[in-house]
C-alpha cells in the first residue's frame, strides 16, 4: 500500500465514522435547532471531509461539501435558522456526500455523481434570508486555503483532546498539500493571526511540536484554562489551552512555567490564580459535565486480529473440553489419591480462566447497537414525510452491546422491519384518529440481553395483523391452500408474511409491497440462529421480537444420539426436549405428528433427515427435540440426549462444503468429530423426507416382488460341514438359494453386509464363537429382522433349550435328526413359498 | 595472472553447469497398494501418513467419502481409495493406513490397504499416462517404470478435488 492510500483509506474510515454519528444529529437539530452543540459537531464533519478532500483532490466532494460548509457555519453563527425545507437541502447534501464517498471507496475517485444541482439548492437556501453570504463567498476562490482560514472559526472550546489532536493533524495534512499545490499564500493573510500558510514545512512542525508540549504541560497542570481563553483569543492556536483535561494527578507545578509555552508571541497573560488540588477537582467535574472531555481510552484494531485471537480461544476452549473429560477418567480410575485434588484445582482453574477469557475477547469484538439503531430516525423521518404520516421513533437499549458480525447482518433486516410498520402498520391520521388512537403513530425500538440472547423487538402501535386476512391473501396468491389454512393457528398465520411472493400492500410503493422484503428478514434472521416471535392484535400494533444469540463462533449445543452417531443441535434453537410414547405419535397425511400441550407438533426422525442406517431397534420411548427458527417449529425426534456442552464451529472445508443440513462440525472432549445440525437447512428438509416413524421398518416394504423360485434366499448357519449339505441337499429341491455361513459372527457379518434379503435362516445351537441362542438375539436387535423366521435346527431337544430358543426370538424348532421332507415344509411354511413359481 | 584466474573460474563454471545437465531430477514417491495394484504420490504432497483412527460419517455425500476425522484440531475429510475407484471395499486391516495429501489449502486423507515403500525414481523412467483416458478426467499423472514393475504415479490436486 503506498502512502497516498494508506492516508486515503484513514480518511474513508474517518469519514465514514463521522457521517454514522451525523444522521442522528440532524434530526435531533431538527427539533432543537438552537443547539449550539450539536450544529458545531455537524459543522466540523463537513468541515473535516471538506478538508481532507481537498487536500486527496476530491475535486466533487469538495465543492460540496465547501458548499454545505457554507450553510452550516451560517446556522452556527444564528443567520440562518434551520427550517424543515433547509433540514430537506442539507439532507439530500449529506446523502450526496454518502454517495460520493462509497464511489470513493469502491472506484477510488469521486467523478461521476452530478453535484451542482444540490449546490445550487445549499446555496439558495443559504442566500435566501443572510446578507452574509456575500462575504463568505469571498473567500470561497481558493477550496484549499479557504480550508485554512476556516480554522479560526473552529469552536476549539468545545473540542475534545483527540479532536485537537485529529484537527492538529489535519492542519499538517493540509499544509502539506498547500505546499504542493505551491498555492500563493497571500490570498489567505486577512487575518492577523500567525500566517500558517507562508510558514515553510518546518514551522509548521515546529508549530505542532510546540502545540504538543503546551497540551502535556497542561496535563500536568491540570488546571481548567477557561478563564485564560479570553487573554488568547488574538492567537489562533491557543484555544487549545481551554481543553479541560481530568487525568486525575494532583500535584499543581507552578502555572508560570507553563505561560512561556504557551504563547510566546502573545502577550504573556495575566498568570491564572493558583488552584488548589481539591479546586482542581471541580473543575474537573466541569470539565466533565460539558462533555467536552471525552478521555475514553480507545484503540483500533484490525478485525482480522480479533478474528484470529477469537479463533484461538476456540482452539483453547476445545482444550479445556478434553482436559475436564481426562480429569473425569482419571478421577474414577484413581478414586481417592492425593494428586487428584491438585488436578482438580488445575482443572477448574484453566476451564474458569478460559470461559473469562472467552467473554473478554468476545466483548472486544462487541459493539453497541446503537450502530444500526443510528441510522432509523432518520429513515423513519424520511419515511413520514414520504407517506404523509406522523411517526415517532422511540429507542431503547441503544447500548446493548453484541458480536461485530452480528450487527452487521441485523441491519438490514430492521431496516425492512422498520418499513414494513410505517408503510402496513401506521395508519393515516386520519384513520388514526376516527379509531380513537393519537393522529401520531409511534414505533418502538428495543434491545435488550436475555440470557445468551440479545432481543430486538419492533413495537409499532398501528391497526395490528390480520390472520384471517393475511390466510386470504396467501390461498389468493397461491402460497398456501385453503386446507392448510384452515389448520393454521394465528401465530402460523402471521408467519405467512416472511413466505416469498407475500404482500399485503394494496399498492406497490416506493417503500414496501413488492413481497421480497420481509422474506429477506426471514433468511438473515435464520442465518444467525435467530427466531423471530410475532405478536399482534387487530386495532392495537403489532410487535416482532427477533432473538438472536451473542456470538456465532463458540456456541452452547445439545448433544443429542440415534443410533451409534452423535449431532450436535444449536441451544439458541432448542425450545424444549420432551420424552414421549411411541403411541404419542400420529399419522396425518403421512406426517408424522404429535401434541404438544395445545398445539400440533410437526415431527420428524433425525434419522430420516441424515440417512442414518436403523440397525438397531428402537425402544418404546423416544425423545423429541423442539425446534424454534424465525417463527416455525418442528419436533425433531432422537433416541437419546446426551448433554449440553460448549461447542466451537469449525467448517467441514472446502471439499464437504454445503451439504445440507450440516453447518459445521466440532470436536469433542474425547477427540471425536460431531456434525453440527443446520437447523434452518433441516426444518427445510423435514418438509420433503418421508416420514417412517412409528411405521414399521422401511425395508420390509423394500421386498421386492417374487418372481422365481430363486429370489428366496435362505441362510444355513452350522459348524458342521455335513449338517450343512444334509441341510442344502433337503432344500435344494424348491430352487431357492441357499447361503451358508459356519457359526453365529459369520451370519451376522453377512447379514450386515446386505448382499442378499433373506427370508430365513436355519441356525445351530452349538457353535463355535457365538452359539445359536446369542445369535439369534442379536439379529433381533436389528430392527429390520424383527420379522426374520430364525429356525432352529438342533439336536438339543430338551424344554429348556426349547424355553430358550423362544426367548432368543426363534420361530421353530427343528430336533436332529430330520426328514428332508419335514425341512422342506417348515422352511417352505416360513418363508411363504408361492408354489407356482 | 588474473587473466588465468577468470580462465580458470569459467571452466569451472562450465563443469559445473554441465554436471547439472549430468544429474536427472529425481522424483521422490511414496508407494502404496490400492486393491490389487500399486500406486505413488510425490512425497512433497504428503502431509503425514497415520494408522486409522476414528471417523464420522457425514450424511449426504458420495459412498467413498468415509466421512470426517480430527487431524489435531482440524476436520479433514476421508476418502475410500477403494471405493474411489471402483473397487469392493474391505475392511481395515492392521497395515491399512491414512495418507494425509495436501495441495495449498486442500487437505484430506485417503484410507490405502498397505504402504510399499518410498521410491526415488529419475523423471526420465516416468511415462505419460496411457492414451485411454482422457487428459482432463485421469487421475493419473503418469507411469513410473522400474526393473520389475510399473507404478500408477496419481494426480494429487484431482484426488482432491472435489467432484461432487
Amino acid at each position: 500500500m503506498d502512502e497516498f492510500e494508506e492516508i486515503l483509506q484513514d480518511f474513508l474510515i474517518e469519514a465514514f465514522e463521522l457521517i454514522e454519528q451525523l444522521d442522528q444529529d440532524l434530526v435531533e437539530l431538527e427539533t432543537r435547532p438552537d443547539d449550539l452543540d450539536l450544529l458545531n459537531r455537524i459543522f466540523r464533519v463537513a468541515h473535516t471531509i471538506k478538508g481532507a478532500s481537498s487536500f486527496l483532490n476530491f475535486d466533487v466532494l469538495t465543492h460540496l461539501t465547501h458548499h454545505m460548509e457554507n450553510l452550516l457555519n451560517m446556522a452556527r453563527h444564528g443567520d440562518l435558522i434551520i427550517e424543515p425545507n433547509v433540514m430537506d437541502v442539507i439532507l439530500e447534501s449529506i446523502d450526496l456526500m454518502k454517495a460520493l464517498l462509497v464511489r470513493i471507496r469502491d472506484t477510488k475517485e469521486d467523478a461521476g455523481l452530478d453535484v451542482s444541482e444540490c449546490v445550487v439548492r445549499l446555496d439558495f437556501v443559504a442566500n435566501g434570508d443572510s446578507a452574509s453570504v456575500s462575504e463568505v463567498k469571498v473567500s470561497v476562490v481558493v477550496p484549499e486555503v479557504e480550508a485554512v482560514q476556516s480554522e479560526d472559526e473552529l469552536d476549539y472550546s468545545s473540542m475534545s483532546d483527540e479532536e485537537v489532536e485529529a484537527e492538529i493533524e489535519r492542519l499538517l495534512v493540509i499544509k502539506n498539500a498547500e505546499a504542493k499545490a505551491k498555492h500563493d499564500a497571500k490570498n489567505s493573510v486577512q487575518e492577523e493571526e500567525p500566517d500558517y500558510s507562508s510558514m515553510s514545512d518546518e514551522d509548521v512542525e515546529a508549530e505542532i511540536e510546540r502545540l504538543l508540549v503546551i497540551k502535556n504541560a497542561e496535563a500536568k497542570a491540570k488546571r481548567n484554562a477557561q478563564s485564560g481563553t479570553q487573554e488568547f483569543s488574538n492567537e489562533s492556536v491557543e484555544p487549545v489551552v481551554s481543553i479541560p483535561v481530568s487525568a486525575p494527578i494532583v500535584e499543581v507545578p507552578p502555572v508560570v512555567q507553563v505561560v512561556p509555552i504557551v504563547a510566546p508571541s502573545a502577550p504573556p497573560p495575566p498568570p491564572p490564580p493558583p488552584r488548589a488540588p481539591r479546586e482542581a477537582k471541580d473543575a474537573k467535574d466541569d470539565g466533565e459535565a460539558k462533555g467536552a472531555a471525552n478521555v475514553e481510552q480507545t484503540i483500533r484494531v484490525d478485525v482480522k486480529r480479533l478474528d484470529h485471537l477469537m479463533n484461538l480461544i476456540g482452539e483453547l476452549v476445545l482444550g479445556k473440553n478434553r482436559l475436564i473429560k481426562i480429569n473425569d477418567d482419571v478421577e474414577e480410575r484413581y478414586e481417592g489419591e492425593a494428586f487428584l485434588e491438585e488436578l482438580n484445582q488445575v482443572v477448574s482453574i484453566v476451564s474458569l480462566v478460559t470461559t473469562d477469557l472467552q467473554i473478554a475477547v468476545m466483548k472486544t469484538r462487541m459493539l453497541p447497537i446503537g450502530k444500526v439503531f443510528n441510522k432509523f430516525p432518520r429513515m423513519i423521518r424520511d419515511l413520514s414525510r414520504e407517506l404523509n404520516k406522523k411517526i415517532e421513533l422511540e429507542i431503547t437499549g441503544e447500548d446493548t452491546e453484541l458480536d461485530k458480525s452480528i450487527v452487521e447482518e441485523i441491519g438490514d433486516p430492521l431496516v425492512h422491519i422498520i418499513r414494513n410498520s410505517c408503510d402496513h402498520g401506521i395508519e393515516i391520521g386520519d384513520v388514526r384518529l376516527a379509531a380513537g388512537k393519537e393522529e401520531g403513530g409511534t414505533i418502538q425500538l428495543k434491545a435488550y440481553h436475555e440470557g445468551n440472547h440479545i432481543v430486538i423487538q419492533i413495537i409499532d402501535d398501528g391497526k395490528g395483523l390480520d390472520a384471517d386476512m393475511l390466510k386470504m391473501k396467501s390461498i389468493e396468491k397461491g402460497i398456501i391452500t385453503e386446507k392448510e389454512a384452515d389448520q393454521m393457528s394465528e401465530k402460523e398465520a402471521f408467519g405467512l408474511i416472511f413466505r416469498p411472493g407475500f404482500s399485503t400492500a394494496a399498492t406497490v410503493t416506493s417503500v414496501s409491497g413488492r413481497g421480497v422484503g420481509m422474506d429477506v428478514v426471514k433468511t438473515n434472521i435464520e442465518k444467525l440462529n435467530g427466531m423471530i416471535d410475532i405478536d399482534s392484535e387487530v386495532g392495537y400494533g403489532t410487535s416482532m421480537k427477533l432473538k438472536i444469540p451473542l456470538t456465532l463462533a463458540i456456541i452452547q449445543a445439545l448433544l443429542v444420539g440415534v443410533q451409534e452417531e452423535y449431532y450436535a443441535i444449536p441451544l439458541a434453537s432448542v425450545l424444549e426436549t420432551v420424552r414421549i410414547n411411541k403411541d404419542d405419535i400420529y399419522t396425518v397425511e403421512s406426517r408424522s405428528v404429535m401434541r404438544l400441550r395445545d398445539e400440533v407438533l410437526s415431527l420428524v426422525h433425525i434419522g430420516d433427515i441424515f440417512e442414518v442406517e436403523r440397525v438397531f431397534d428402537n425402544s418404546e420411548h423416544a425423545y423429541v427435540v423442539v425446534l424454534g427458527l424465525a417463527e416455525s417449529k418442528i419436533g425433531l425426534i432422537v433416541d437419546t440426549l446426551i448433554g449440553q456442552e460448549e461447542i466451537v464451529i469449525k467448517s467441514l472445508g472446502e471439499y464437504l462444503k454445503g451439504i445440507e443440513g450440516i453447518a459445521g462440525a466440532t470436536i469433542r472432549g474425547d477427540g471425536g468429530v460431531t456434525l453440527i445440525v443446520d437447523v434452518a437447512a433441516l426444518m427445510q428438509m423435514a418438509k420433503s423426507v418421508k416420514s417412517t416413524v412409528g411405521t414399521e421398518s422401511s425395508s420390509t416394504k423394500a421386498i421386492g416382488a417374487k418372481n422365481s423360485a430363486t429370489d428366496y434366499c435362505v441362510m444355513i448357519v452350522d459348524d458342521s460341514k455335513t449338517d450343512r449339505t444334509i441341510m442344502r441337499k433337503s432344500l435344494e429341491p424348491l430352487g431357492i438359494t441357499l447361503v451358508e455361513a459356519t457359526d453365529g459372527v459369520e451370519a451376522l457379518n453377512i447379514l450386515k453386509q446386505g448382499d442378499h434379503y433373506f427370508d430365513a435362516m436355519l441356525i445351530d445351537i452349538e457353535m463355535p464363537r457365538m452359539d445359536g441362542y446369542t445369535c439369534a438375539t442379536e439379529i433381533k436387535k436389528y430392527n429390520k429382522y424383527k420379522n426374520l423366521p430364525l429356525i432352529a435346527v438342533t439336536s438339543r431337544s430338551g424344554k429348556a433349550d426349547r424355553m430358550r430358543g423362544v426367548e432368543s426370538g426363534m420361530v421353530e424348532y427343528i430336533t436332529k435328526p430330520y426328514s428332508p421332507e419335514y425341512l422342506m415344509n417348515v422352511v417352505k411354511r416360513n418363508i411363504k413359498f408361492n408354489e407356482g413359481l | 595472472m588474473s587473466e588465468k584466474l577468470q580462465q580458470i573460474i569459467s571452466k569451472q563454471n562450465k563443469t559445473l553447469m554441465g554436471d547439472d545437465k549430468k544429474v536427472d531430477e529425481v522424483v521422490q514417491l511414496v508407494g502404496f497398494i490400492v486393491g490389487e495394484e500399486e500406486f505413488s504420490i510425490p512425497i512433497l504432497s504428503i502431509q503425514e501418513i497415520i494408522k486409522p483412527i476414528e471417523w464420522t460419517r457425514v450424511p449426504q455425500i458420495p459412498k467413498y467419502i468415509l466421512g470426517v476425522f480430527n487431524l489435531r484440531g482440524s476436520v479433514i475429510p476421508l476418502i475410500d481409495l477403494r471405493a474411489r475407484f471402483g473397487l469392493q471395499t474391505q475392511k481395515h486391516t492392521d497395515e491399512t493406513r491414512f495418507i494425509v495429501l495436501k495441495n495449498g489449502e486442500d487437505v484430506a486423507g485417503f484410507v490405502i490397504d498397505r504402504l510399499t515403500e518410498a521410491i526415488r525414481m529419475p523423471k526420465r523412467d516416468i511415462g505419460p499416462a496411457p492414451d485411454t483416458v482422457s487428459e482432463e478426467e485421469t487421475m493419473i499423472d503418469g507411469v513410473g517404470k522400474q526393473a520389475d514393475r510399473i507404478i500408477t504415479i496419481l494426480k494429487v490436486h484431482k484426488l482432491l478435488e472435489r467432484n461432487f
